[in-house]
């Protein structure tokens, strides 16, 4: 009777078990739910950009070009004069207010990219061509419907006249959502819909990959030495107690270590990616010193053996067949502490990778910011355009991470098959 | 029996830290002869076995003192180089610990480290001649790139003996190589054992008494760190000095 | 260290082997006694008697060879307890021989007339028969208390049979050169006497055995 009853009960418990486990992780999917779509729903909008179509004669007295084969004219003509006037004319306006209020429908890189559309058809001198230009900030938040219309004019970004000729070139389908490479291929810009993470996502990889140069090679032999070489006394204990402590040390501290030496005694250039990677190499050394030693660790002794009874010596046992069956773990260990590495903020804001920088890295020298830093850049602005812009930065960092971690697994499974 | 002496202990006391594991351990072991090292768990048997190719040294507190002399030198003596000892003396382990690669690997290894080989025709050989002499050339023939991991555990140990044999050693120890095998693959390291002996000095610890007595020539019986009898494995079984030996041999105690 | 086998069923296996064997040699011994017995007083009722024991000798021979059998399948005995499954092999062999004499002398006397006999023949024999039956006495003894002097007794004293054997045969063809109608009588008890000299053999033997069984040696054979 007693033993009907406890078997009864064991039940009970364990489906009671299950019914938590199911509620937990349901909650968890919940909640990631809700953060991935306010995410995404946020940030798919940057993905694309307004354009306005428009005509525009390709006057050579306008751009002031004589000889379409002279490539200082072509280089020097003046196309903002073009698309001012050629823009302008387009619209019918009554006063000059008017008149800029049309010119800034337009994003102030007009000039640029009427250059570029020229370089390409430098056959159309003379002729008339219909030309896409990108919309300024307001007008893109407008069409994609992030701006109210029925608050009074005078709290709007837009006028009533700029209204007017938004509804008009829509009705005219003049006004087009083309898919926004800026954003990929630019740096950042006050203006938001010039604005990319391109120099972001550039200064993110070099500083990731000083800090993988960096730190993987000494982590890797220092984590061999420990377990394989050093001899179990105090001195290697301290060391052993140390490494652990500075996995929990906070980030910033790294960053102010770098503010202090790196730049202040040895000079480095400030918000360069070098600077960030040596920084970031601190924090991820003894990440990946940890799961290192435990792969080592779980190497079974027959292997040593084995290796020294055939005449190996010490290092050539450790490295020949020691170090390769450590590989999976010790990979997977750097792949995701460089994960981390990628979304760290605080060391790489106190080096100043918090400037306002435009041109898009071409080396770990030049000044550079990074994914992480972009978003907290942009999300304290205050136009609207660049809050799509942070949640499509948020949006890229987390895909790459997602990316980094499927990384870490495929190469451990791969390397467990050999190992098997 | 004009025997000649390869491999001579002298005097030999082990300790682990301040815990005393071999007491004044002298025998001699006689080449191209197998010996076998037999006696209860924690006789010290393997101990001494590993004293003979310095195994022992990767354990930090192990402290050996007394003399092992081969071919009448002492491997004990200041500035012995390890790795050519080892490359005299093979070992074979209790548990098969093929190396994870392919079974060309697995016997190319020592060879390349050594530097024995001139160039790949001379390694091929070597790998051919050490499966040959370890009677799986014709098992794996055919599938050399494989994984040596990938063969059942009696091929394994043949393996290993291949591995130790590539490095054309003079003794070969194994440590008790058959308990982890059903009994074919034990027939079958046995019979490879009595094949090897003309060739090698072979010393082996067993569990198996029935092994010792059929597949060596001399046998030691090791206690609590004393060896207490060695003698003619035909004596040792038939008619042992010591009682102890007899109350072992029979079952008696252990 | 004690002289039992870890496993218990070993030693038990062992014990009724060596019971068997105590009890066949018992029932030898009584053989003999009965066998001598019969011939000095020529009692042929009790031939009977004795072929039906030594039929329970013979049987008890298959079943220890049985269990031996299985001792070596099952143990792999080796050092003394190999020596043991070996020596109580032959002795048993040794004991069954001896039966078989016995059973063979006793049957001797019975195509013979039941006349009175010159006794200094008959005592004579009567002194070997009882030689013999020493002998099994010390042997089956010896056995049975592990003992290497009295092993060694036995083989020294087989000397002692021979002697008597001679002197038994001496007086035998000394009452055949008396009478020759005495032939078939006297022919039997020759029979009789180089049968018991036999017998001494086989009882040697078996204290060789027991003395290879203790020490692993065969006795040295210059005495």
């Amino acid at each position: 009777m007693n033993k009907e009853l406890r078997r009864k009960k064991r039940y009970q418990a364990e489906k009671r078990f299950q019914v938590y486990g199911i509620i937990a992780i349901s909650l968890a999917i919940f909640f990631v739910g809700i953060l991935v779509t306010k995410i995404f729903s946020d940030g798919t909008s940057a993905f694309s950009r307004t354009m306005i179509k428009t005509e525009i004669k390709l006057d050579a007295d306008l751009l002031g070009i004589t000889d379409i084969n002279n490539k200082d004219e072509v280089e020097n003509a003046d196309y903002y004069t073009l698309i001012y006037d050629e823009f302008t004319k387009s619209i019918p306006f009554s006063n000059d207010e008017e008149e800029k209020q049309i010119i800034t429908l337009l994003s102030p890189d007009y000039e640029y990219e009427a250059k570029d559309f020229f370089l390409k058809n430098k056959d159309q001198l003379g002729k008339t061509v219909t030309i896409l230009l990108t919309a300024s900030d307001d007008f893109d938040q407008l069409h994609k419907g992030n701006f109210p219309r029925d608050i009074p004019e005078d709290r709007r970004r837009l006028s009533n006249f700029q209204l007017q000729i938004y509804d008009q070139l829509v009705k005219e389908n003049k006004v087009t959502k083309v898919f926004n490479n800026y954003l990929f291929t630019k740096g950042d810009s006050r203006d938001p819909e010039l604005a990319g993470f391109g120099g972001a996502i550039i200064g993110s990889f070099f500083t990731i990959l000083i800090c993988l140069i960096i730190s993987f090679p000494i982590a890797l032999m220092a984590a061999v030495y420990l377990e394989e070489f050093a001899p179990k006394n105090r001195i290697t204990e301290l060391i052993e107690i140390n490494i652990n402590n500075l996995a929990a040390v906070p980030s910033i501290v790294y960053g102010l270590f770098a503010l202090g030496i790196l730049l202040n005694v040895l000079e480095l250039p400030r918000s360069t990616a070098l600077v960030g990677g040596i920084a970031l190499s601190l924090m991820t050394l003894p990440r990946i010193i940890i799961p290192a030693r435990a792969s080592l660790k779980a190497v079974p002794p027959s292997i040593r053996e084995g290796a020294l009874a055939v005449g190996a010596s010490k290092v050539q046992a450790v490295f020949h067949h020691v170090v390769p069956l450590a590989m999976p773990g010790t990979l997977s260990g750097t792949i995701i502490g460089l994960a981390q590495a990628l979304g760290e903020t605080a060391p790489l804001l106190l080096i100043g990778m918090v400037a306002f920088v435009v041109e898009i890295p071409g080396s770990p020298l030049d000044p550079s910011s990074s994914l992480p830093v972009q978003v907290y850049l942009w999300s304290e602005s205050a136009e609207r355009g660049f809050v799509e812009k942070t949640s499509a930065t948020i949006m890229m960092l987390l895909g790459f991470l997602i990316v980094m971690n499927s990384l870490a697994v495929y190469a451990r499974q791969k390397f467990e098959k050999k190992w098997n | 029996m004009n025997r000649e002496a390869k491999v001579i202990s002298k005097n030999v006391d082990v300790f682990y830290g301040n815990k005393q594991a071999l007491f004044d351990i002298n025998l001699e072991i006689f080449k191209n002869e197998v010996t076998a090292l037999i006696g209860p768990s924690g006789c010290g048997k393997s101990t001494f076995l590993r004293c003979i190719n310095r195994m022992n040294d990767v354990i930090d507190i192990c402290k050996i003192s007394g003399e092992i002399e081969i071919d009448g030198f002492n491997i004990y003596k200041q500035g012995v180089d390890v790795v050519r000892l080892r490359e005299k003396v093979g070992m074979v382990f209790q548990k098969p610990n093929p190396f994870p690669k392919s079974i060309y690997d697995n016997i190319a290894y020592g060879p390349n480290i050594h530097g024995i080989a001139q160039n790949k025709q001379e390694l091929d050989e070597i790998v051919e001649n050490s499966l040959k002499k370890a009677a799986l050339w014709n098992e794996v023939k055919d599938r050399l790139n494989e994984p040596g991991t990938g063969l059942s555990g009696g091929q394994q140990q043949r393996l290993c003996i291949a591995r130790a044999i590539s490095i054309n050693p003079e003794i070969i120890l194994m440590d008790e190589p058959c308990s982890a095998l059903d009994p074919i693959a034990t027939a079958k390291i046995e019979e490879l054992i009595d094949s090897l002996k003309s060739s090698y000095t072979i010393v082996i610890v067993t569990h198996s008494m029935a092994q010792a007595a059929r597949v060596s020539q001399r046998t030691g019986f090791f206690h609590l760190g004393k060896l207490i009898e060695m003698d003619e494995t035909d004596k040792i079984f038939k008619n042992p000095n010591n009682k102890m030996t007899q109350d072992y041999i029979t079952g008696r105690f252990g | 260290m004690s002289d039992d086998h870890i496993v218990k069923s070993y030693d038990e296996e062992l014990h009724i082997i060596n019971d068997a064997i105590v009890q066949m040699g018992s029932l030898t011994e009584s053989l003999l006694e009965d066998s001598m017995n019969a011939i000095t007083k020529m009692d042929k009722d009790s031939v009977s008697k004795i072929v039906e024991s030594d039929k329970k000798i013979n049987k008890f021979r298959a079943s220890i060879d049985e269990q031996i059998m299985t001792l070596l399948v099952k143990r792999s005995p080796v050092a003394i307890d190999l020596r043991l499954a070996i020596s109580t092999l032959k002795i048993s062999q040794d004991l069954e021989r001896i039966g078989d004499l016995a059973k063979g002398n006793a049957k001797k006397i019975l195509p013979l007339p039941e006349d009175d006999l010159p006794p200094e023949m008959l005592n004579s024999m009567r002194r070997l028969g009882e030689a013999v039956q020493k002998q099994i006495k010390l042997s089956l003894d010896s056995y049975l208390e592990r003992s290497t002097e009295k092993a060694i007794q036995v083989v020294k004293d087989d000397e002692q049979v021979n002697d008597l054997t001679k002197i038994s045969i001496k007086e035998v063809l000394d009452f055949l050169a008396k009478d020759k109608k005495n032939l078939e009588f006297a022919t039997n008890l020759l029979f009789v006497s180089k049968n018991l000299e036999r017998a001494g053999d086989h009882i040697t033997r078996i204290a060789e055995n027991v003395y290879y069984l203790i020490s692993g040696d065969y006795p040295k054979k210059n005495k």
